[in-house]
């Protein structure tokens, strides 16, 4: 049975690729073998190969067949949309993908399928790998990816508008993607967290995204978000807390090392509301030093909530 | 390689790119080697390509129009498939999975751009119409390359580990020795996870908490099964609290993991966290201030968790 449906699937594939001109599903009943000969049966197994191969992402596209009327619904596979183009992978770079595949796997286990169409997998003699991670993907991710490498427009429900952006770059950032893009609503480039996007996205069929420089990255410190100025601000952290303060914020942004271990770090800051959320996470073991504005702020931010 | 039977979508799958790639080599290709690279038990290879692809082609299946696969002293040649001369194209989702494994290896402390795995990113990248400059990037929580490299010293050896570790949800600062056995990435940050000889007790340890990692001579029976770090992750049983949240603190139930959360009516919503030590709640509370209040809490965790910590920063400002 399986040989059967093997077989047929191939030789449907193959007559949809070397079509010039749409075939209709009678022709295909013809030209294609191992089809049960009783319409409605032939019907239904024609339907869930076409389903099948829709699931391995063939480009099947329906097209009335020329010269018909009324028209006739059509098939073919457009070889320039069905093939790889290859990306001539020295073996030793194949190998690196085949051990980033294994070692960081996507939630949904595509990654080595990618693999074999890429020529399959070929490092025979390496150390057992162990999984390190796992990439998180949804439709949506798919989605916003297809659109970012075809250059169209995608349409998607945010904070309770309908956008239209222009797709620049995708950030997996500690674990959740963010998209960056043209917000035509809004006129403006702006960040979307995917996860609280409401809804599908849709990929609009109508224009295309103009070909832009992917931009900056998405992700940036909340404090460094706004459209304000941004404001110097001076943070003595101590030293013992230096070291996790410093992973987190970037070693550039030291600006004095004390003899005694503390540092001060310089951060610019344009929301005074996500900064001060910041500084509390340091407990008492940080200190703001100037502005005094900023500092006054985390002031009587802890009076009130200390309850004189 | 497994050993299960592929239906016939993974057996077609893998054809599709079988038959391009033995197509493009005029000296055939190594049966066993083909089963090895594509993933395919080699005896079903063998009668696949004998017993199907032998009768592919195209209508009407005369001679002339079936594709030639010959079989001999365990290889393969195939002939006369022009339409599946090149592999399918990847899947949109294919496509991001690899680009995205990739990356994070990329991002990784100590990788190297322009290594194979680097080179072989911007190829693909060209190829998918990505372009040179890629829009695809993953970013992990930062970790010291020095530090990450004990720790897996530490697990491929087998030997212990002493860290100098901060543990943000209790705010203290340690050394211990660790026995470590997995390294891993989970939401973004590097994580291991190892025997804790202070706690006497399997711990899971942020990797960008640890200022320093010295790898010791002592070697370990590393256990046959370490867990998995994502489930270790989230199963701790910790004393609850129960929160009133404002509508602009609403991100705590998207940040934290909770038990139950329920809107009250005008916005705000009441959630129920596990409280991971006291110091994580102090922190919690600080940055909301009047935004939540808490409802109802665990008999073991303090009712003014946030007045103690708020006074403790007020003397530190306060005393010049």
């Amino acid at each position: 049975m399986a040989v059967n449906k093997l077989e047929r699937l191939m030789n449907l594939t193959a007559a949809l690729l070397a079509t010039e001109r749409p075939l209709s599903r009678e022709e295909l009943h013809t030209r294609v073998p191992g089809y049960p000969e009783e319409t409605s049966s032939f019907r239904r197994a024609f339907e869930r190969d076409k389903n099948e191969l829709r699931q391995m992402a063939v480009p099947l596209s329906v097209e009335p067949v020329p010269g018909t009327d009324p028209a006739v619904e059509g098939y073919r596979i457009p070889p320039d949309e069905y093939y790889l183009r290859d990306p001539g992978l020295e073996a030793d770079e194949l190998a690196a993908l085949h051990l980033a595949a294994r070692a960081v796997r996507s939630s949904d286990g595509t990654s080595t399928g990618a693999l074999r169409k890429l020529g399959g997998t070929v490092a025979r003699d390496e150390p057992a790998l162990e999984s390190i991670g796992e990439v998180p993907v949804s439709p949506e991710v798919n989605t916003v990816f297809a659109a970012i490498s075809e250059r169209r427009l995608l349409s998607f429900v945010y904070r309770g508008e309908r956008r239209t952006v222009e797709p620049r770059r995708l950030d997996l950032q500690r674990g959740r993607w963010y998209l960056t893009g043209h917000d035509r609503l809004r006129d403006g480039e702006r960040n979307f967290r995917l996860d609280r996007i409401e809804g599908k996205v849709s990929i609009d069929d109508i224009g295309s995204s103009p070909v832009q420089p992917p931009g900056r990255p998405a992700w940036r410190h909340p404090w460094e978000l706004g459209d304000g100025p941004p404001v110097p601000v001076r943070l003595l952290v101590d030293a013992d807390h230096v070291g996790w303060v410093r992973r987190e914020l970037g070693r550039s942004v030291v600006i004095e090392d004390r003899a005694n271990g503390d540092a001060v770090f310089e951060l610019l800051v344009v929301d005074g509301v996500a900064f001060r959320s910041f500084v509390m996470t340091l407990l008492d073991h940080g200190e703001v030093l100037s502005p005094p504005e900023i500092r006054d702020d985390i002031i009587a931010w802890v009076d009130m909530l200390a309850g004189r | 390689m497994s050993a299960t039977r592929l239906t016939a979508g993974e057996r077609l799958e893998r054809l599709l790119s079988i038959i391009p790639t033995v197509a493009a080599s005029p000296e055939g290709a190594a049966l066993d080697e083909l089963a090895e690279r594509f993933d395919y038990p080699p005896d079903d290879l063998l009668s696949d390509l004998n017993e199907v692809v032998f009768l592919v082609g195209l209508y009407p299946f005369s001679p002339d129009q079936l594709i030639e696969v010959m079989v001999e002293d365990g290889r393969v040649w195939i002939r006369y498939a022009e339409y599946f001369e090149h592999s399918l194209r990847l899947s949109a989702g294919e496509a991001l999975a690899l680009v995205a494994a990739g990356q994070s290896l990329l991002a990784a402390p100590g990788a190297e751009e322009d290594g194979p795995l680097g080179r072989g990113l911007r190829k693909l990248a060209v190829s998918l119409g990505l372009g040179d400059d890629s829009p695809v990037e993953v970013t992990l929580g930062g970790a010291d390359a020095e530090v990450l490299d004990a720790l897996r010293t530490g697990v491929a050896e087998a030997r212990e580990v002493e860290i100098d570790y901060y543990s943000f949800g209790r705010d203290r600062r340690s050394r211990r020795v660790i026995e470590p056995q997995r390294v891993g990435i989970v939401d973004g940050n590097w994580y291991v996870l190892g025997h804790c000889h202070q706690a006497g007790a399997d711990r899971l340890f942020r990797v960008d908490r640890i200022d320093e990692a010295v790898v010791r001579d002592a070697i370990f029976e590393p256990p046959d099964e370490p867990p998995d770090i994502a489930v270790f992750a989230t199963t701790v049983a910790d004393p609850r609290v129960t929160l009133e949240l404002a509508p602009e603190a609403g991100w705590v139930g998207d940040y934290y993991p909770h038990d139950r959360i329920d809107e009250v009516g005008d916005g705000s919503v009441r959630v129920t966290l596990p409280v991971s030590a006291v110091p994580w709640l102090e922190r919690l509370l600080l940055r909301l201030g009047p935004s939540a209040s808490i409802v109802d809490a665990d008999a073991s965790l303090p009712g003014d968790a946030a007045a103690a910590a708020a006074r403790r920063i007020r003397d530190r400002y306060h005393r010049q």
